[in-house]
């Protein structure tokens, strides 16, 4: 079973790798054969094992079960002095560049440059060197005495692929190169993928980004679970296909928007204000309704759903809760009024890492839970129906929620409000950072909440998933809301526009 | 009928990647935090506090120079260097642990140990010769029980994993401890041809220990600031992770930054003994004004990081504000109050800047 299957010959090739990290298993016999001189895609969601794949590759983690062979030989386990060795280099998804180097000690660290017969390192000529092969590569010119702490989240991005292109690789592994890129730069960093390919280096491309994929790769293996479930010729696929085996989904499915009849008046917003903030701002909500906001940083939006929920003061309007005046004075009285707000830096305020996943999402629900003593069957019974609903990746509803995937963590955030049951949902970018099965989810579960009755406001910069999942859109621009779409007779381009106040503009203009 | 959920979805899946229009652009970029980057805030920062460091440095020397006639004397200089050549030797010591532990005052790197460590090796220096041994022996046993001490506190830390600030305190206690044992809690008297020579005047009337301390100073910056040996262990201390993905064996720089300390401490034994015409007790004494010597050093260099020349200019610093406080007859007791007031301001002003730099 040594030599060459398919018509390439095979540089890497993993086989039937079973990774387990505690009781959670990262890795259930995944296979990976990259062939030489091809540009090879690796996709999947948080959690399907990218990550642990490559770093086996890396030689950071060993593999429990499974083989790895590279060039042709077979290995236990790899460390990453052998990976280097072997010619396979990484550019790594986190920066990983000492802060308080120069560029040229930050390139050539590990494999210095010294004056010819001495021990002592040539700063003068790692400076020259590195200034050339930037110039070279990507046409950038940094001061001399610039350190990494100094440089943008781009600059460092090309440092650590120069880094890797010095050393002459065999392989080069790209873990989500474009995260931090604007679009020039990610254009520059292609061609570059492109070039080395002609030059016959073999690429390992990690992405998120399906278009990416679909423009770069020539084959793309798709992992779910921990396995690999498809290695497809990207030409005879599409981004659409790819991304329906990653969630193992049908596409139309995405967005599943029930229909409902709206019921009362629930919600009734008029002539809110908070000075320098936003003014003039009415809306009104009818039970079961879905309304989206949107707009720049700074244009209101937030400051409005803030405002609803206590945490600003307003100085002008009124807000009314089936068809009562109320004052929201804080968020102790919001929640009263049955409002609860779902708030964006889930990571930072949303979950107790140290608690359980029942903790967690009965955290702010305790006293439904509790007759003077907290009942914890009943926590945990809830908190397993929003762990299925929600597709939450853990053990049990016991295991902690440290080791849970950065999506799932915001996810056990989420469902932690979800518990509360309240009457009136304001959701503050609900799906920053969650992968795309957990955004369905989400989606879903905004449905759900206003099939029951519920309003829920979706306040999101998203365009194209707040179409998807709202009845209506209101665009703040500048403190005010400057037009209202009917989410399924507008296209994205258009609210868009309204977003960016290029129609203020031109109206301003002409 | 399923056209439209189609583009949707690759809408959905490539939305937060390239924007299609340049209006996109400006979307994005009006959604991305404003802010005009902390690195002007943080580079100001950095220079007045070097510059401040420095100024407060020349201030002292000006100030002592014109109420104490006796201060800027090349007599004086060279006692300064000479008394300071202990302290400068284990604060040089520390400087490494430092460096491969990284600077964050919890978690990285220090030795706790390093005091006495100096005061053991030095009553097994004077015990031996006490006892009739050599020169040579003296050195050997005290050189080895600094090495073996580092050795202990390396495995503390790099195999049994504890924080270095935990470990090398317990080391410090069994260390003081043997230290008790072995001399009763007496001064162990000790002389001879080699000890002499140390502590004797060298060319210019400056004693042969100042030339030490330039000397070892020179030739553990010249390691640590000009060979990539040096480099690799700012990496491992700087960001561990980078220093792995480069392919370095963190551990291995971690543990030999505690062998290297704990040599030091082991010479520092030696230096003391000559000093002090024998082996003292309360060595731990020297455990304050050689941690703030250490810390000091990092605002003496551009990249406010741990510097072996710059550690040498706070040992320089620390050693004449002693050496004024003395000749003015001020209270000794003000200077450990000045030095805890230093580490405080020190220690406060770097992590302020380091938190910045993160951000």
């Amino acid at each position: 079973m040594i030599g060459t299957a398919g018509n390439g010959e095979a540089i890497i090739r993993l086989e039937n790798i079973v990774k387990h990290f505690g009781g959670a298993t990262a890795l259930s016999g995944a296979s990976l054969t990259v062939v030489r001189g091809s540009i090879h895609g690796l996709v999947g969601q948080n959690g399907a094992g990218k990550s642990t794949l490559i770093k086996l590759i890396a030689g950071l983690h060993r593999p429990d079960e499974g083989r790895l062979e590279i060039d042709g030989r077979s290995y236990d386990r790899l460390t990453p002095h052998l990976a280097e060795e072997l010619g396979i280099h990484f550019i790594h998804q986190d920066r990983l560049l000492v802060p308080t180097f120069t560029v040229g000690e930050a390139l050539f660290l590990g494999r210095e440059l010294r004056f010819p017969g001495t021990p002592f390192l040539d700063r003068g000529a790692m400076r020259r060197k590195s200034a050339e092969v930037l110039e070279r590569y990507f046409g950038l010119a940094l001061p001399h005495s610039a350190l990494i702490a100094d440089l943008s989240a781009a600059e460092k991005q090309i440092v650590q692929i120069t880094r890797a292109l010095i050393a002459n690789p065999k392989v080069l592994v790209f873990d989500e190169p474009t995260a931090a890129l604007v679009r020039r730069e990610a254009d520059l960093l292609f061609q570059l993928i492109r070039r080395l390919s002609s030059e016959g280096v073999t690429i390992l491309y990690i992405s998120h980004y399906l278009g990416e994929i679909a423009d770069l790769c020539d084959t793309v293996t798709v992992l779910r679970n921990g396995r690999d479930v498809a290695t497809l010729p990207v030409a005879k696929t599409s981004a659409a296909e790819i991304g329906a085996l990653m969630v193992n989904r049908d596409i139309g499915e995405l967005y599943p928007k029930p229909a409902v009849t709206p019921g009362e008046v629930l919600l009734e917003v008029d002539n809110l204000a908070l000075a320098d903030r936003f003014d003039a701002v009415s809306f009104s909500l009818r039970k079961g309704e879905v309304l989206g906001f949107t707009g720049l940083v700074g244009s209101g939006a937030k400051e409005v759903v803030r405002t609803l929920f206590g945490l600003d003061r307003p100085t002008g309007g009124t807000v009314s809760v089936k068809g009562e005046t109320v004052f929201c004075a804080d968020p102790a009285a919001a929640t009263d009024r049955h409002l609860a707000l779902v708030p964006e830096d889930r990571r930072r305020d949303g979950v107790a890492l140290d608690l359980s996943v029942t903790e967690n999402t009965t955290l702010a629900s305790l006293d439904r839970f509790s007759h003077g003593l907290i009942d914890r069957g009943a926590g945990r019974r809830q908190t397993g129906d929003l762990v299925r609903r929600l597709q939450i990746k853990t053990d049990s509803v016991d295991a902690l929620v440290k080791p849970l995937s950065g999506g799932n963590q915001q996810t056990v955030a989420i469902a932690k409000r979800l518990s509360r049951q309240s009457a009136i949902y304001l959701l503050d970018e609900p799906t920053t950072g969650v992968d795309i099965a957990a955004k369905v989810e989400i989606y879903r579960l905004i449905g759900e909440l206003a099939e029951r009755g519920a309003v829920v406001l979706v306040l999101s910069s998203d365009i194209e998933e707040l179409l998807g999942v709202t009845d209506r859109v209101l665009v703040f621009f500048r403190g005010r809301v400057t037009r209202q779409f009917i989410s399924s007779e507008t296209s994205p381009d258009e609210v868009l526009a309204d977003v960016t106040g290029a129609y203020e503009t031109l109206r301003h203009a002409g | 009928m399923s056209r439209a959920p189609m583009r949707r979805f690759a809408m959905l899946v490539d939305t937060p990647y390239i924007p299609a229009s340049a209006l996109e652009v400006e979307a994005q970029k009006a959604f991305e935090p404003p802010g005009a980057g902390p690195t002007f805030g943080r580079r100001f920062a950095t220079l007045a506090l070097r510059g401040g460091a420095l100024a407060v440095f020349l201030g002292v020397l000006i100030v002592f120079s014109v109420t104490a006639p006796f201060f800027l004397t090349v007599g004086n200089i060279g006692n300064v260097l000479g008394q300071s050549a202990i302290a400068g030797v284990l604060a040089i010591g520390l400087t490494i642990v430092i460096i491969a532990g990284g600077s964050n005052v919890v978690t990285g790197g220090i030795d706790l140990s390093l005091a006495a460590n100096m005061g053991l090796s030095a009553a097994v220096y004077a015990t031996l010769a006490q006892a009739g041994h050599g020169d040579g022996v003296a050195i050997a046993g005290a050189l080895g029980t600094g090495l073996a001490i580092g050795a202990v506190n390396a495995a503390a830390v790099t195999l049994a994993g504890i924080v270095p600030l935990l470990a090398t305190l317990a080391v410090m206690n069994v260390v003081a401890g043997l230290e008790l044992v072995l001399t009763q809690n007496t001064v162990v008297p000790a002389s001879g041809a080699f000890l002499s020579t140390l502590s004797a005047g060298g060319p210019f009337g400056i004693p042969v220990l100042a030339y030490l301390l330039l000397g070892f100073t020179l030739a553990v910056a010249a390691i640590v600031q000009y060979t990539p040996l040096g480099l690799r262990l700012y990496a491992v201390g700087a960001f561990p992770d980078a220093a792995r993905a480069a392919g370095l064996p963190v551990k291995t720089f971690v543990a030999g930054s505690f062998l290297a300390s704990g040599l030091c401490g082991g010479l520092a034994g030696i230096l003391s003994v000559s000093y002090l015409s024998g082996s003292t007790t309360g060595a731990g004494d020297m455990l304050l004004p050689v941690v703030v010597t250490a810390l000091l050093g990092t605002v003496f260099s551009r990249r406010l990081v741990p510097t072996i020349t710059g550690t040498l200019l706070s040992v320089l610093f620390v050693g004449f504000l002693i050496n004024g406080f003395q000749l003015l007859n001020i209270s000794s007791t003000l200077v450990s109050g000045v030095q805890g007031l230093l580490i405080l301001l020190v220690v406060s002003a770097t992590t302020v800047l380091g938190r910045k730099e993160n951000v």
